[in-house]
């Protein structure tokens, strides 16, 4: 309540700039030797190294859609409780340069010519198959390179100009950039929803052309969304070990964060669910062989996997309020939420229709190498900024909030 | 004494205290308040306030409530019954083939499953919310009271009731005055509105009790009763299309029929048969001895006529053409007076009737086997001709017949 927050102000210390540099040397040291050795590695297979980089890159990816997202909600719904984490969240999503300069590694051995991951790039294939000949005009090079420069451009866009609006406000102050950015955040949104939409379509789905789920962007977004929140938690947990926001985060702002970790978690298996349901009922061979080849062999463990560790273990893990109270449980299944959605992103890109599940080192170090870089780009963000929105003015509604 | 300045209309017993109350005018005061009485031990007593105070809970002493743990245990028996139901109606009670799918299996029975969980957690939430806070309240001491009126706007009120065993009027008098509040007051029982509920709410809730259980009955009296009369249509569905149907009177046409015959002289696009050997199986008005010239006699027409056979023939033929099929056992097995049974194809005279007579029976039906021209089409029966001349040839085959590649393995 208002009253209370008079009594609020914020006494901690809001910036983390040797800490930062440290994590930030150690991240990029570790992600650069680990990519380094995945493309050594994997020299030898080509095909696999590109599957093994697009699994990690839609994984970072996915983190960084999920942050950005939140920071637009925030703004979309006046939010006050998010004010003192929104600015972590405002650093990772800014970090969309580095995941455009990161699509590279899929986009470019695309327009190089390599059809190892994407049929539809295969003249002779789409000529063979009248499936695929019927895409053409969508899953086409041309069309496909401009997809891609709309996707990276809006999503650098919007992360850039969230971070730096808030930046100018921390000086400036007032209520007109908070205004600003809610009248952005509106429309933003829903080119949002259109971007990753047709981003997942084009970059996972397309792997199997001839199959398609209108429903599959809004898995992949339930995917981005639990990873954003979840990532979220950890850097707050990181900044707070490090002395930093030590009264101004408090338990009730990991509450409500574990509490979209929760529901998203049970909105992931209701997509899930609607998705393999449905075509499941229709019993269509076009439609079927999709979860045919993910319920053969090694990837039947995988699926059954994701059923149980995906939703029903953190669902009754996530449930109590001590749970999303607690620093150190919700960061074991922060934790635990970002590992299987690993492996829910390998399950949508890695299965042909073969039985067995092709994991290896290469899967491990293309993994640990972009993640590092991001959160090495990440760390070297948060240097020099403060690590709150101190012009904001709802800070004071965020630093007093309670749960009732 | 109550300066609320309402004369009660009926005394009916000399007036009771029920509780005194305290009012504030900032939420800090009435937090600071409640700690207070807390601290002093009281067990019955309440705050109010026109919107949520953060920290109330905590001040006055108020353990978490139980309702997540109700509404949980509401979730699970929800949903556990939803499956076992559906799992009972689907395989124990009625099984019932629907699209070819296994009597029970999960994913089918998912979203109710789903639906019931929520609907049981939510009404649970709902009324538990209610039971625990003692809600619904038709009166109240407290509502006749005019200064307690603003606790819906803009003051802050803490109430001890008279009921508690810490309760002294000068000693909970002097506790409440150290609170610096703007004003306290003691309340009196309410001893104007009546005890027992009005006549007419009575009533009102007595009927409406009893209409919620006529679907109720009226369904237990549909399972147990039958009826001439054609069923109540409640949404008109498919029973009552807007269409003519067949021998039906049309005013539409001049001729007042429904159906309508091809335009004379004409012959609708690909309805030409002038081929009697072909369509008929005849040749010059007799049945035709030989296959006619558009059936290729081979391995493929031959798998064809098996494929056909399979589906039209062998539910009473039976595979191998006995006569022994799926539903002539059946209707044996129901002791089925009527049933004539099916043919037995490897019969004397069968083995010799001419092709274009079995092509004829198929199409035209024979007894009490119905036509298949209409299901299969004319040169699928010719197949169906081939495959059963095969199957009857294979009751007296001799080892010559078979290709000398596979004779090994039959001797």
């Amino acid at each position: 309540m208002s009253h209370e927050a008079e009594t609020h102000q914020l006494e901690d210390n809001i910036t983390v700039d040797s800490e930062a540099s440290r994590l930030s040397q150690i991240s990029l040291g570790v992600g650069a030797v680990a990519l380094a050795g995945a493309v050594l590695l994997g020299l030898g297979d080509l095909a696999k190294l590109q599957r093994a980089y697009l699994v990690a890159f839609m994984y970072v990816l996915s983190v960084a859609l999920g942050v950005l997202w939140f920071v637009a909600i925030q703004h979309l719904t006046n939010a006050k409780w998010s004010v003192v984490v929104r600015r972590v969240a405002e650093i990772l999503a800014n970090n969309m340069i580095l995941i455009g300069v990161l699509s590279l590694g899929v986009v470019g051995p695309m327009l190089a010519g390599s059809t190892d991951l994407y049929a539809w790039l295969d003249h002779e294939r789409v000529h063979a198959d009248h499936i695929l000949h019927h895409k053409a005009a969508y899953l086409n090079v041309p069309f496909f390179t401009v997809r891609w420069l709309v996707y990276f451009g809006f999503w650098i866009w919007l992360g850039r100009r969230f971070f730096k609006m808030s930046v100018q406000q921390d000086k400036d102050g007032g209520d007109h950039i908070s205004k600003a950015l809610q009248r952005t955040s509106a429309p933003a949104m829903i080119v949002f929803a259109l971007t990753l939409t047709f981003c997942a379509f084009d970059l996972i789905m397309s792997l199997d052309a001839t199959w398609f789920s209108t429903m599959f962007g809004v898995y992949y977004f339930a995917g981005c969304v639990l990873a954003g929140y979840s990532s979220l938690a950890l850097a707050l947990m990181w900044v707070q070990k490090t002395g930093r926001l030590a009264t101004s985060v408090t338990q009730e702002h990991y509450h409500d964060i574990g509490k979209m970790m929760f529901a998203f978690t049970v909105f992931w298996a209701y997509i899930g669910f609607s998705q393999f349901m449905l075509i499941w009922y229709a019993d269509i061979p076009e439609e079927t062989h999709w979860y045919h080849w993910r319920f053969e062999g090694g990837w039947k463990v995988v699926s059954a996997m994701l059923l149980g560790l995906h939703f029903v273990v953190p669902f009754f893990g996530l449930m109590s309020r001590h749970v999303k109270r607690n620093k150190r449980s919700l960061a074991f299944w922060a934790i635990w939420i970002l590992a299987v959605h690993y492996v829910d992103l390998f399950w949508l890109i890695y299965p042909t229709g073969q039985g067995t599940v092709p994991f290896g080192l290469v899967d491990v170090l293309c993994m640990v190498g972009v993640l590092g870089l991001f959160v090495g780009v990440s760390a070297r963000r948060a240097r020099g900024v403060n690590l709150i929105p101190t012009g904001d003015p709802r800070l004071a509604d965020s630093l007093a909030f309670e749960n009732a | 004494m109550s300066d609320s300045g309402e004369t009660p209309a009926v005394v009916k017993e000399p007036e009771q205290v029920h509780g005194l109350l305290a009012e504030y005018t900032t939420p800090q005061e009435l937090i600071e308040a409640a700690r207070r009485v807390r601290d002093a031990g009281y067990s019955r007593w309440d705050t109010f306030s026109p919107f949520p105070v953060h920290g109330i809970d905590p001040a006055m002493g108020i353990r978490r409530t139980r309702l997540p743990w109700i509404v949980f245990c509401a979730g699970l028996t929800g949903g556990s019954l939803a499956l076992f139901f559906q799992w009972w109606t689907s395989t124990v009670d009625y099984p019932w083939i629907v699209s070819g799918k296994p009597f029970w299996s999960v994913p089918a029975n998912i979203p109710i499953t789903f639906e019931v969980t929520v609907l049981f957690s939510a009404l649970t939430c709902f009324f538990s919310m209610l039971l625990l806070n003692k809600l619904p309240l038709p009166s109240h001491p407290l509502d006749r009271h005019r200064r307690f009126a603003r606790s819906t706007d803009d003051r802050f009120f803490v109430l001890i009731q008279a009921s508690d065993p810490k309760f002294d009027r000068r000693e909970t008098a002097r506790l409440l005055d150290s609170t610096s509040p703007r004003h306290v007051e003691t309340v009196m029982e309410d001893n104007v509105t009546p005890a027992r509920m009005p006549r007419g709410i009575v009533f009102a809730l007595l009927i409406v009790g009893s209409a919620a259980t006529v679907p109720f009955a009226l369904a237990v009296l549909g399972r147990y009763s039958t009826s001439e009369q054609p069923r109540v249509h409640i949404v008109p569905d498919m029973d009552s299309q807007e269409k003519f149907k067949a021998q039906r009177k049309n005013p539409f046409f001049a001729d007042g029929r429904s159906m309508r015959a091809d335009v004379t002289g004409t012959v609708a696009h690909g309805e030409l048969r002038d081929d009697d050997h072909f369509y008929v199986g005849k040749v010059n008005g007799a049945f035709a001895k030989t296959f006619p010239e558009q059936v290729e006699i081979s391995l493929h027409t031959m798998e064809r006529g098996r494929e056909k056979f399979g589906i039209y023939c062998s539910p009473c033929h039976g595979a191998d053409g006995a006569g022994q099929g799926m539903v002539h056992q059946r209707a044996r097995a129901l002791l089925q007076g009527t049933w004539v049974p099916p043919t037995d194809l490897h019969q004397e005279n069968l083995l010799y009737k001419p092709v274009g007579e079995l092509f004829d029976n198929i199409s035209r039906g024979i007894r009490n086997m119905p036509p298949y021209a209409r299901q299969i089409d004319t040169a699928d029966r010719w197949a169906v001709v081939l495959y059963l001349r095969a199957l009857q040839r294979s009751r007296s085959a001799k080892l010559e017949d078979v290709p000398e590649s596979e004779r090994g393995g039959l001797k």
